[in-house]
């Protein structure tokens, strides 16, 4: 189930699809098992159903669920590493803003990076 | 929908509510917040048909609320002083509510007593607080209203029994598309459970409108460096080299704005209920004075 944390900054729906794709990424939840209801989710998070709606709108725009109608939302069969890769560029997104903030070039990110990680700069 | 159109009411000489027109959507959950006398009780008041005001109306669906028991028994209400008879028990208020609502569910008032474990015989004035705003809430669930008017409803329960709560209730809110009105002053919780937010003061509504265009249309920025020109800004505070600013416009806009003036650092975060509140209090004088004691 996905745990939503009141301190992250994230709005909860984006916490909602951010949880259910690293669960799907990480085989959790496998493809063709079926995600729990609206309702039964806004009970157990204690939260507004129309947020579980949304999250569960964006994760079928996204492509990683199928809905279908009176039936429910369904995992698709992943699209190969694409959660995993979505991740790491994420916390490289990150990661590289803090390495600039901290003082490093443009110049000097690309050599890390180029290198691999297997020498220090 | 629920709605009060230029609700005025004055006690002696206090103007209670002042011209207050308010909309509650079918099938919403509603979060009510305004400062300690802003009038939230007493427009709650009205809503429950309890107060006749002095001028303007409200209306359940386009029905009068005011002396109509037929309207007032779809709406069920946990009041911040919950009452019960003297000396009645769980089972007499049962019989009594029964008798009133004509849609109480006997079955979901079984499967209740495993929820919030009170005791079928004992009088509820002798529970303690928490105990017997259970009690209310074991009740009122039980009459299957369409909507739920709601008065500080989590205080003084324990944080299992707040969140217990809070998921009967959205679970029913998904199921029957029940319409939720709450008052409290724990916008955290609200922000988690509200789509619709009305921010009241001194007897008038200051803003009114769902969380998501609330939230999605302002936006708090933290930056070093100068403060972007083309930025509409709402509040403004400086911390040593970072100012933190809250801003009209999407975090789209207002990244893409800020990015083109290169700052030193920047970033923007979405507002929490908590920040809009006092914001948007601050714009009308509402704010924590800086007094050292």
């Amino acid at each position: 189930m996905v745990t939503l944390n009141s301190r992250d900054s994230r709005p909860i729906y984006v916490q909602i699809v951010d949880g259910i794709r690293e669960q799907i990424a990480l085989g959790i939840l496998a493809p063709g098992e079926k995600l729990p209801s609206v309702r039964e989710l806004a009970g157990v998070l204690a939260i507004n159903p129309n947020t579980i709606q949304r999250a569960y709108r964006e994760l079928e725009a996204g492509g990683w669920v199928t809905t279908e109608a009176g039936r429910g939302c369904f995992v698709r069969q992943a699209p190969e590493n694409a959660g995993r890769k979505d991740a790491l560029v994420r916390s490289l997104q990150e990661t590289a803003g803090e390495l600039r903030r901290l003082g490093l070039t443009e110049e000097d990110l690309i050599r890390l990076i180029t290198k691999g990680g297997t020498n220090h700069a | 929908m629920l709605e009060l159109k230029n609700i005025t009411k004055t006690f002696g000489d206090f103007k209670a509510l002042d011209n207050l027109s308010m909309t509650v959507p079918k099938g919403a959950v509603y979060g009510l917040v305004g400062p300690n006398g802003a009038g939230k009780s007493t427009a709650i008041r009205h809503m429950l048909g309890i107060y006749r005001p002095d001028s303007g109306s409200v209306t359940l669906e386009g029905m009068e609320v005011y002396e109509n028991p037929v309207v007032k028994a779809r709406m069920g209400s946990i009041p911040d002083e919950v009452f019960f008879y003297p000396s009645a028990t769980l089972e007499e208020m049962r019989r009594f509510y029964r008798g009133i609502y004509p849609k109480f569910d006997d079955a979901l008032f079984e499967r209740l007593y495993e929820v919030f474990q009170l005791p079928r015989k004992g009088q509820i004035r002798r529970f303690s607080k928490g105990m017997q705003k259970q009690a209310a809430f074991h009740l009122t669930l039980c009459t299957r209203p369409d909507i739920l008017i709601l008065d500080e409803p989590v205080d003084g329960l324990d944080p299992v029994m707040r969140r217990q709560v809070m998921s009967l209730i959205l679970s029913d809110v998904a199921q029957r598309e029940t319409t939720v009105l709450i008052s409290s002053h724990n916008l955290r919780e609200l922000e988690d459970v509200c789509d619709h937010v009305g921010i009241m003061d001194r007897g008038k509504m200051l803003l009114e409108r769902s969380l998501a265009d609330m939230q999605g249309s302002t936006v708090k920025l933290q930056l070093v460096g100068e403060t972007p020109e083309n930025l509409n800004i709402l509040h403004e505070s400086v911390s040593g080299r970072l100012r933190t600013l809250v801003v009209r416009g999407t975090a789209q806009e207002v990244t893409e704005r800020v990015a083109a003036t290169k700052p030193a650092y920047f970033d923007v975060l979405p507002l929490s209920l908590e920040e809009i509140f006092i914001y948007e209090l601050g714009g009308v004088d509402y704010e924590v004075k800086n007094i050292i004691l």
